[in-house]
């Protein structure tokens, strides 16, 4: 949950600084939140997706310059179609990618909903990006860019159109986000608790890293 | 929801989400129900602040005596985790772990002659210990070494004990304790809520007291550990872990009615919509005619903004006052959290005192726990029914869950749940069906 620290390197070279963020995936049912996932952390696309099946979160990281940004990325796991999603699932989340679909006029609203409840209920401070998914099909549209765009802009919100099947603005999203997120912080206000572990003793007790 | 369902499991409980989460894990289609818009029934945290205060029908709280109600996650049922207990286990193969983050208790205190002792962690602590006397210090060091060497299932470690013959008492005498190193060692150390074990088998005391020492092991300090931000995150754990294998999720669902055929639930009803399904699995607020009352456990939680006297400042402890040192016929727990679990605000504490009921006066049973605490800013009591199923479910498929009873620690809560996951399934668990991806931690 906080930035972990990690060992140096053994050779005598000055260790990259390495950051690890919470990022959480909010929007209405098939929007596209696990295929955006499946496409930034493994390259693929699958017409019909399946819920990721035993998936805790998926991790990827980018680099940026000197500094790699590592991404811990919760899925729903479809809690939130009976607006039943726990408040564990936002809990020190650093950043946020709230989606909705392109052809879809009620998933925007959705969608403005979430950024509603994340400003609400999330860490202050949290990174939000709005993804305007299914760019691919663009003859089809209904919600049109100017007005999300001047949404994301009035609420102080990263915006992009993306599409996980043609992969346009996916990498890019989570770029921007990487670059948003502040990496010096040295008080990050994640528990400082211990996560547990099988072996007797290897517990890692986690500090904040980036100093 | 009209749709058909292996396993329909009411309420989000603990007990509930471990096996909605471990229904899912074995490939069953789950539909996961709450009445309630929070996780958590019983088991939840409450927050914001202003939320405990309502539910308790108390004039609301001032932010700034008591900070952000948002900073406070206030627990109903006060418990901890055994080091190397069964949550701890059950957290861990299933992965569940790593949505959480814990910390160890600091201290564990145990009451004697109207003060409270700390329990020695290690040789040099019990040397030093007020506890018992020179003589008696001996005796005990000799009973720990006994029990350390034991090993069931090798004869030659049991001396000349047989652990399924001899009672507990035996035990005691054998080793010539005293009633107060007796009180000390079952209470405090293997945590019997009562003096009933006395008789049982020493077999089963020595195992609490090696579930006490390894878990002691593990982490130092004491043999507890509590999560971040309440014991309502083990809850919301559980039920991503059955969201994550295809379980369906409904928070601020009324459930009408469980519905049978014959003598076999055959689904539930909702809004006048029927869900059909094979078995199903609850906590007894949703079927009050197929529980018994067994009991009542008392449970006052206080608001303080200090630690708890005696306590060396610590800002998380357990207190434990054995029944035979204040009369009673069953133990008082004290338990301490604070701002340090994200769990009340800046300088603020939370107490919980909790016993199993005896009398009409419940409040007064607790006293000697309640005087231990110094000011109390703010006092919320609760008298809550135990309740137990009339049947194992086998014929009606109907699996209830027992009430949350008054012990200090999760273990019966889990072999509660995998008692009903064997009885539902006829088999074990199997925790290898848990894939756990290595490519991330
Ligand atoms: N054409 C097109 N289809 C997409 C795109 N992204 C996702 N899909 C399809 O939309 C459907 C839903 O995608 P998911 O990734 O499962 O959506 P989700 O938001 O994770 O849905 P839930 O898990 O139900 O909340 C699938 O059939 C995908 O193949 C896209 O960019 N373009
Ligand atoms: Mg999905």
């Amino acid at each position: 949950m906080a930035n972990r620290a990690v060992p140096q390197r053994p050779n005598g070279q000055t260790p990259g600084k390495i950051c690890q963020f919470k990022l959480v995936l909010l929007g209405e049912s098939s929007v596209g939140k696990s295929s955006l996932v499946l496409r930034f952390v493994k390259g693929q696309f699958h017409e019909y997706q399946e819920s990721t099946i035993g998936a805790a979160f998926l991790t990827q990281t980018i680099h940026l310059n000197d500094v790699a940004v590592k991404f811990e990325i919760w899925d729903t796991a479809g809690q939130e179609r009976y607006h039943s999603l726990a408040p564990m699932y936002y809990r020190g989340a650093q950043a946020a990618i709230v989606v909705y679909d392109i052809t879809n006029q009620d998933t925007f609203e959705r969608a403005k909903n979430w950024v509603k409840e994340l400003q609400r209920q999330a860490t202050p401070g949290i990174v939000i990006a709005l993804a305007g998914n299914k760019l691919d099909l663009n003859t089809m549209r209904s919600v049109q860019t100017d007005e999300s765009q001047t949404y994301a802009y009035e609420n102080g919100l990263l915006f992009m159109e993306t599409s996980a099947k043609t992969s346009a603005n996916v990498t890019e999203i989570f770029k921007a986000i990487a670059e948003k997120l502040p990496k010096n912080e040295t008080t990050n206000t994640a528990g400082q608790g211990r996560r547990l572990v099988e072996s007797e003793g290897a517990n890692k007790s986690l500090s904040s890293c980036c100093k | 929801m009209d749709e058909e369902y292996d396993c329909i499991v009411l309420g989000t409980g603990l007990k509930e989400c471990i096996l909605s989460g471990m229904l899912s894990v074995s490939g069953k289609k789950v539909l996961h129900v709450d009445r309630n818009k929070y996780y958590g029934g019983e088991s939840a945290s409450i927050t914001p602040l202003q939320e405990l205060f309502q539910k308790f029908g108390v004039k609301e709280p001032d932010e700034k005596e008591h900070g952000r109600g948002r900073d406070w996650n206030v627990d109903l049922v006060p418990k901890f985790l055994m080091a190397n207990g069964l949550l701890v286990k059950l957290l861990i193969h299933t992965g569940v772990t790593r949505y959480l983050e814990f910390k160890s208790v600091e201290g564990s205190y145990v009451y004697k002659g109207g003060k409270i002792y700390k329990v020695p962690v290690d040789q040099k602590e019990a040397l030093s210990s007020d506890l018992m006397g020179i003589f008696e210090k001996r005796r005990f060091r000799n009973f720990l070494i006994f029990v350390q060497d034991f090993q069931e299932n090798d004869p030659k470690t049991w001396k000349d004990v047989d652990p399924q013959r001899m009672s507990a008492y035996q035990l005691y005498t054998k080793f010539g304790l005293d009633k107060n190193t007796q009180d000390f060692t079952g209470h405090a150390l293997a945590l019997y809520l009562n003096d009933d074990y006395v008789n049982e088998p020493a077999a089963n005391l020595i195992r609490r007291i090696k579930l006490y020492s390894d878990s002691l092991a593990r982490y130092g300090k004491s043999p507890y550990l509590y999560p971040l931000y309440g014991l309502g995150e083990l809850p919301q754990g559980f039920a991503r872990l059955s969201a994550i294998y295809g379980g369906t999720y409904m928070l601020n669902t009324p459930v009408d009615e469980i519905v049978f055929e014959g003598s076999s639930v055959v689904g539930i009803k909702s809004g006048g919509v029927v869900a059909k399904c094979k078995q199903v699995f609850c906590d007894p607020s949703y079927i009050k005619e197929r529980v018994k009352k067994t009991g009542q456990v008392i449970r006052c939680i206080c608001l303080l903004n200090h630690p708890i006297p005696n306590t060396r400042d610590a800002l998380s402890t357990q207190i434990i006052i054995p029944q035979n040192q204040v009369n009673r016929k069953s133990d008082i727990y004290v338990s301490l959290v604070s701002n340090t679990h994200q769990v009340s605000a800046q300088g603020w504490f939370i107490a919980m005192v909790s016993s199993k009921v005896e009398t009409s006066n419940p409040e007064l049973e607790i006293k000697p726990g309640l005087d231990l605490l110094g000011s109390i800013k703010q006092k919320f009591v609760s008298i809550s029914d135990y309740y137990e199923p009339i049947d194992d479910g086998k014929d009606s498929k109907l699996f209830i869950s027992k009430s949350y009873d008054a012990t200090s620690h999760f273990e019966t809560t889990c072999l509660d749940v995998l008692d009903i996951y064997k009885r539902a399934t006829g088999e074990e668990f199997d925790f290898s069906k848990i894939k756990l991806e290595s490519e991330d931690v």
